[in-house]
């Protein structure tokens, strides 16, 4: 009596018990798209996702948001369930920045692992590029950064990311070609992707000799700005089978979280920011009993070509320092051995935290992404970071069940 | 009405009460950091309870930094946040202090394109305001 400790195996054997995870998705069109309010993605995206689960909107009991960088929402989850007509018994905001799809993931587990709900929506929608007005802009650069004691010396959100990177070009004695290979794979993915907003040609010449904004980093390394919706239904198998789904789950087979810093001046060094993202990925593959060998497609949030790099290290996946050159060798592109990013990403598809990066890694997995499609995966890996490299999420997803 | 400076049209800082001795430190041209009674260690940014591990001390020293370091990361932006920015090329770099202390701020008094990783620099105050002076740096000569 009262002497168990929770820990990861009891996650692992719920998620086995269980066997949860996304039977749904849905995207909308990404890119300008004036007219449409955010409200107006959310009910989109998720009526695409419900239809895509072939289930009613009467069968979704759990909603899960995120936040609007337009139209502020003091409660943002109740706020959507009102507009979208459902009333569910359990509701969440997840706002950690661009882990929070990735961690919507976790959560609807979460809440379905303690009998909160059994039909999770998750959603996040935004106009942001048409709908944010100049202050607006202003406000969200200042919230990227400390308001008192960074913001006043002109610290842009590109800034922010460009300090890490060129530290990390310092100490790997690293140049900045290794920092925009990344966003020229980012472009070849978004070519094959059918709503993504960047599909001109984009070459490493064109970035070199592109003008910097903050060094090193051009436009090119920075995510683009754009409208559009996404959302994931998250559920368990015995309810998919009760609701006669005939599709398969692609299953959740492990989730954690890494935390380096807020601010970057609280940010001692490298290893601080590599701790947090090793972090989040370890407790990951502890609860889902995998290792980076398991994984075939890798999801990565790269709203800045600096921190995919430090993520492919962070998580193991490429030693400390190397990433840049693994980048330049063309190694995350579809066809080679680390496909990265098969839709195009933050920097070429569009910006919605990390929503398509789960979306992607669900079409993948169930085999449906077209031409994009990496041969036969079996386990993605789907990472978010939030703030400038400052809070981590990471998630398995797999076709087959938890064993 | 006579204007003795020129309006200050850049972003001010979104002020906390419990950072005052800091600015008022700037103010008088003194760097002053806030320094844990518990653990006797300084830290930055300022706030109300100690960031060390442990630490639920809510009481501090505030002493006088070296107002030396070197720039542990920078970069040149050609680009700034707001409009009072346009035309500007300037650097915002971290500075880590010789106290110990990481600090954000601006590398003034040299070429931008001539900041590099390392390189030595020590304070030096611009008066923004009749309320703010930043505590920037230069390179050390």
């Amino acid at each position: 009596m009262g002497t168990h400790i929770p820990s990861i195996e009891d996650t692992k054997e719920l998620l086995k018990k269980n066997q949860i995870g996304i039977i749904g998705v849905g995207e909308t069109d990404q890119g300008k798209i004036p007219g449409k309010s955010s409200f107006h993605f959310l009910s989109e995206a998720s009526k695409l996702a419900i239809e895509d689960a072939g289930i009613q909107k009467s069968d979704v009991d759990g909603i899960i948001t995120a936040f609007s960088l337009v139209e502020e929402t003091f409660m943002h989850c109740t706020t959507f369930a009102d507009y979208m007509g459902i009333n569910p018994k359990y509701f969440e905001s997840v706002a950690i920045g661009g882990a929070t799809a990735v961690w919507m993931t976790a959560a609807a587990a979460m809440a379905i692992n303690s009998g909160q709900a059994e039909v999770v929506l998750c959603v996040r929608g935004d106009n942001t590029l048409s709908g944010i007005s100049s202050t607006g802009m202003i406000a969200l650069i200042r919230e990227m950064c400390h308001g008192e004691f960074e913001f006043p010396f002109g610290l842009t959100t590109p800034g922010g990311y460009a300090l890490m990177a060129n530290r990390y070009l310092y100490e790997t004695k690293g140049k900045r070609e290794h920092l925009h290979s990344v966003a020229v794979t980012m472009r070849q993915h978004a070519k094959l992707k059918e709503n993504a907003m960047m599909k001109d040609d984009l070459t490493l010449d064109d970035i070199m000799a592109t003008r910097l904004l903050a060094s090193p980093l051009t436009k090119y390394d920075c995510s683009i700005v754009s409208d559009g919706g996404a959302a994931f239904i998250v559920t368990t198998n015995a309810k998919a089978k009760e609701l006669g789904l005939k599709r398969d789950l692609i299953y959740l087979h492990g989730m954690g979280q890494g935390f380096s810093h807020q601010y970057l001046t609280s940010c001692e060094n490298l290893e601080q920011i590599y701790g947090a993202v090793e972090k989040s990925g370890k407790k990951a593959f502890e609860t889902a009993g995998m290792t980076n060998d398991n994984v075939d497609i890798t999801f990565l949030y790269d709203c800045f070509t600096i921190t995919t790099l430090l993520e492919l290290e962070g998580l193991g996946i490429v030693p400390r320092g190397q990433a840049g050159a693994y980048a330049l060798e063309g190694r995350l592109h579809k066809d080679a051995d680390t496909p990265i990013n098969t839709h195009g990403g933050l920097l070429s598809q569009a910006h919605l935290g990390a929503m398509h990066h789960v979306v992607e890694a669900v079409l993948q997995l169930r085999g449906d992404a077209g031409a994009r499609q990496v041969k036969n995966p079996s386990v993605a890996l789907v990472h978010g970071n939030g703030g400038i490299v400052s809070a981590h999420s990471t998630i398995l997803l797999g076709n087959e069940p938890v064993s | 009405m006579s204007e003795e400076k020129n309006e200050y049209l850049k972003p001010l800082p979104d002020f906390r009460p419990e950072c005052k001795p800091f600015w008022e430190g700037t103010k008088a041209h003194k760097l002053m950091l806030p320094k844990c009674k518990e653990t006797g260690k300084v830290f930055f940014y300022p706030r109300a309870i100690s960031p060390f591990p442990g630490s639920l001390n809510m009481d501090f020293d505030w002493v006088e930094s070296t107002g030396k370091g070197k720039v542990w990361t920078f970069s040149v932006h050609y680009m700034g946040p707001t409009r009072a920015y346009k035309g500007e090329t300037y650097v915002v770099a971290l500075v880590e202090l010789d106290d110990g202390v990481k600090m954000m701020s601006n590398i003034v008094g040299c070429d931008p394109e001539t900041v590099t990783i390392g390189m030595e620099v020590e304070v030096v105050f611009e008066d923004a305001t009749d309320e703010v002076t930043f505590a920037k740096f230069k390179p050390v000569q």
